[in-house]
């Protein structure tokens, strides 16, 4: 599912080729494009609630990417990883505030990425910790350890101790001009949209490579089964561990990179909702698929917005109809679930892998 | 054949929403001259209708449509009505920032705002944006205009309402206790401590108590969503408290007294504005008796001026819901959206009707401002944002919600009001 077939009567001639990128000139054609497209049409014509509206589905395809990660390539089923965002939002936060940096450091933009780096390792680290369980438990076990994590992480440890530091009470707020990256402060959300592109274009390109190195095919092989993987000679707890911590650390840049969306956190940012629709989000765009992962995104975010967009217009007659349209909003998402198991368990992703393949086959698809 | 139904389905909706981007702009025939069009003025509004908050966001939500709908049919913004949008955004923090970007892309010039989370987390941003936002979260935070300047609301702060409430059960109440005199008072604090709304104002009790020279107990960890708290009841039983604080909303607050009074804690207790109100007596029953509240604005029902106006509103657009079931969060609501709308009127008249006009030609020229319902007059500096330095504070005795004292704070300590309390 992860490869494309190549237009009609082009062939592989060697495994350079096989593992290019950019297969064909066609295919480079289109990622030009795309690249476009992200980096000068959208923030050209896009206002600024669509720009929101975009950086929005970064958050969640960075946030999605780890559960993608573990549930999809790893078969670790979790439930707790809004707390390894909150981690990742807490330590980068408490760097920026806290940390006695020096002067030039801040004065040059380099304070804020280097607390997104260390942010990702925290979090890194702290998932490791959760996924311990994981070396004796799997299934609906290891869901109900990775939910304590939500609860010991969030509501127990940063509410309770990490909030309290510097005496600030609940909400943490960094003040204007303290994220900055090179001469560039983030203060708007353009720049937000180019720090979130960035981001995930980076982890996209970090999780498709590892999925295809010796590492990305022992979590597979964890994935399709666990005593098998063993007997090959795969160190299960090894790699399992790993798969947590990359999860973990794409998480901590997910939640460093909240921070600069909103500029203020509080434990209430990472509720353990977060968690669950991060699992609806790869449910709904195809399990095992980066693509996936990016559309699940998509149809979480844009979908919906479009949907109260939709309804907007009929708000003067039914002036109700946007107060009650979160239950309409909530509703659609579980149902999008359901519909999505029973008739496309695969996901969207997989949709668009054979749409992609009918276009490149043409005329002689099969 | 299904799948296509699912795609046909799902492209519907897309078109749906891509078509109403152009519908939600201004319609060409707006434009036209033989048509008499009464401008707008788009308000965003931020409601919590399913949300952990939604015990009493129903009916603060349904105050602020009504007093929309009063404001506009009395003669509106100068002649201009007010264009609400109201978002049920069901107390989270990425659902409330999707929907404050919605509301800059519809042109709203205010945002009427609900919790404290998403108030204080949207706080910088509408800073940089200079968007006036009228908050239902009266944190203490909220008040410093060095660090929150858009940033308003027609309320007691909450820090004030604890500082209010511990003052005046010192005064009124521990002098009746037996042990008067003889040992220091006890005080114990039950609050969600994940909620910035629920512990937005505790490093003010804390400081209120060792002001007034209590003993403080350890503090409780009580949800929002709590329903049964004989945990933290038993905890707090060894420390024997004479009165208890609660910073919690309604439902969680009647939980803890109905535990509190079947378990014999055989305290006093003093709740924050959204914990007291014309439910809890209905949720805790006789464990309610004598429970003190902070009230800055009147009773649903009750004789003031403006509430015959409310009652007569909450008749007219929700029948459906009976007057003994509305409650004083209808009353808040009215007294943000009165306040809102005078800021409006005050800037329009200058012409300007800009965020950064809208605050200072509107909100900051408010030298004890009425709103009527009973809420202390406003006044609003450039320097600070809290609107009142009066607490009031009631007393639940025989099925009323009598007055107890009401605290000046300004008065009484003038120096620290001044010179300390500002900001939280």
């Amino acid at each position: 599912m992860s490869t494309t077939f190549l237009p009609c009567g082009d062939y592989h001639q060697n495994y350079k080729q096989e593992h290019a990128w950019w297969q064909t000139q066609f295919i480079k054609g289109k990622m030009i494009l795309l690249f476009l497209s992200l980096f000068v049409f959208i923030p050209l014509l896009a206002n600024g609630y669509w720009i929101g509206v975009f950086n929005m589905v970064g958050y969640t395809i960075l946030g999605a990417l780890g559960v993608q990660l573990l549930i999809g390539y790893c078969g670790q089923l979790t439930l707790g990883h809004g707390a390894f965002i909150a981690v990742g939002a807490y330590a980068s936060t408490l760097l920026i505030l806290e940390f006695p940096w020096p002067k030039f450091m801040m004065d040059w933009g380099i304070a804020y990425p280097l607390s997104v780096l260390i942010a990702g390792i925290v979090a890194g680290l702290w998932s490791i910790l959760f996924g311990l369980p994981s070396a004796r438990v799997k299934g609906f076990y290891l869901i109900l350890t990775t939910m304590a994590a939500q609860f010991i992480t969030v509501d127990f440890f940063l509410t309770q101790y990490v909030s309290q530091i510097g005496g600030r009470g609940q909400a943490f707020s960094l003040p204007p001009g303290t994220m900055k990256i090179g001469p560039w402060v983030i203060d708007s959300n353009i720049r937000v949209y180019y720090v979130m592109i960035i981001l995930v274009i980076f982890f996209c390109v970090i999780m498709a490579n590892l999925i295809r190195s010796k590492v990305g095919r022992a979590w597979v092989a964890i994935r399709d089964n666990d005593i098998s993987a063993e007997v090959m000679g795969i160190n299960v707890i090894k790699y399992k561990l790993l798969a947590f911590f990359v999860a973990g650390f794409m998480a901590g840049v997910a939640g460093a990179f909240w921070i600069s969306n909103l500029a203020a956190i509080s434990p209430d940012h990472f509720t353990w909702y977060l968690s669950l629709s991060l699992v609806g989000v790869i449910l709904i765009g195809g399990l095992g698929s980066i693509y996936g992962t990016i559309f699940g995104s998509i149809f979480m975010v844009v979908v919906m917005e479009l949907l109260q967009l939709a309804v907007m217009p009929l708000s003067d007659t039914y002036p109700k109809l946007m107060m009650d349209f979160l239950f309409i909003k909530e509703a659609a998402f579980g149902l999008a679930i359901c519909l999505f198991l029973i008739f496309e368990p695969n996901g969207i992703g997989y949709r668009w892998w054979q749409i992609k393949n009918y276009f490149n086959l043409w005329p002689f698809s099969y | 054949m299904k799948s296509k139904v699912l795609v046909f389905l799902s492209s519907l909706a897309l078109v749906a929403g891509l078509f109403s981007i152009y519908a939600c702009g201004e319609k060409p025939e707006e434009k036209g001259q033989a048509k008499v069009v009464v401008e707008k003025i788009h308000v965003g509004a931020l409601n919590d209708m399913t949300g952990a908050t939604s015990d009493v966001g129903k009916d603060y939500a349904l105050g602020i449509a009504e007093a929309v709908h009063y404001v506009n049919e009395n003669g509106g913004i100068n002649g201009k009505i007010i264009k609400l949008h109201q978002f049920d955004y069901g107390y989270r923090i990425p659902e409330a920032l999707t929907k404050y970007n919605l509301f800059k892309q519809l042109k709203c010039v205010a945002v009427l705002g609900w919790g404290t989370g998403d108030t204080e987390a949207l706080a910088p941003t509408v800073a940089r944006d200079k968007m006036p936002y009228v908050s239902a979260s009266y944190s203490g935070h909220l008040c410093d205009t060095s660090k929150t300047p858009y940033n308003i609301f027609f309320s007691t702060d909450y820090s004030t309402q604890v500082r209010g409430l511990i003052t005046a059960w010192f005064d009124k109440k521990w002098p009746q206790n037996p042990d008067y005199g003889k040992r220091k008072p006890r005080i114990a604090a039950c609050y969600m401590f994940a909620s910035p709304f629920s512990s937005a104002s505790i490093k003010a009790y804390k400081d209120q108590a060792e002001i007034l020279g209590f003993d403080i107990g350890s503090d409780q960890n009580v949800s929002l969503f709590a329903i049964d708290t004989k945990s933290q009841v038993l905890a707090m039983k060894e420390f024997a408290p004479d009165v208890v604080l609660h910073t919690n909303t309604v439902m969680s607050v009647a939980a803890t007294l109905r535990d509190a009074y079947a378990l014999k804690l055989g305290a006093d207790h003093i709740i924050k504005c959204w914990g007291y109100d014309e439910n809890l007596p209905k949720l805790a029953g006789p464990a309610a008796e004598g429970a003190i509240g902070c009230a800055p604005w009147a009773f649903f029902g009750q004789d003031v001026p403006v509430m015959d106006k409310v009652i007569e509103y909450a008749k007219k657009y929700n029948p459906g819901i009976a007057l003994k079931n509305r409650t004083i969060h209808t009353v808040q609501a009215w007294a943000n959206v009165l306040g809102l709308a005078e800021a409006l009127k005050r800037a329009d008249k200058v012409g300007d009707l800009s965020g950064e006009s809208i605050l200072k030609n509107g909100f900051e020229t408010m030298v004890n401002f009425e709103v009527g319902l009973s809420v202390a007059p406003a006044t609003f500096t450039e320097k600070d944002h809290r609107s009142q330095s009066e607490a009031k504070i009631y007393e639940y005795k025989d099925g009323k919600f009598n007055m107890l004292a009401t605290v000046d704070l300004k008065k009484r300590w003038p120096d620290k009001w001044a010179n300390e309390w500002l900001g939280w």
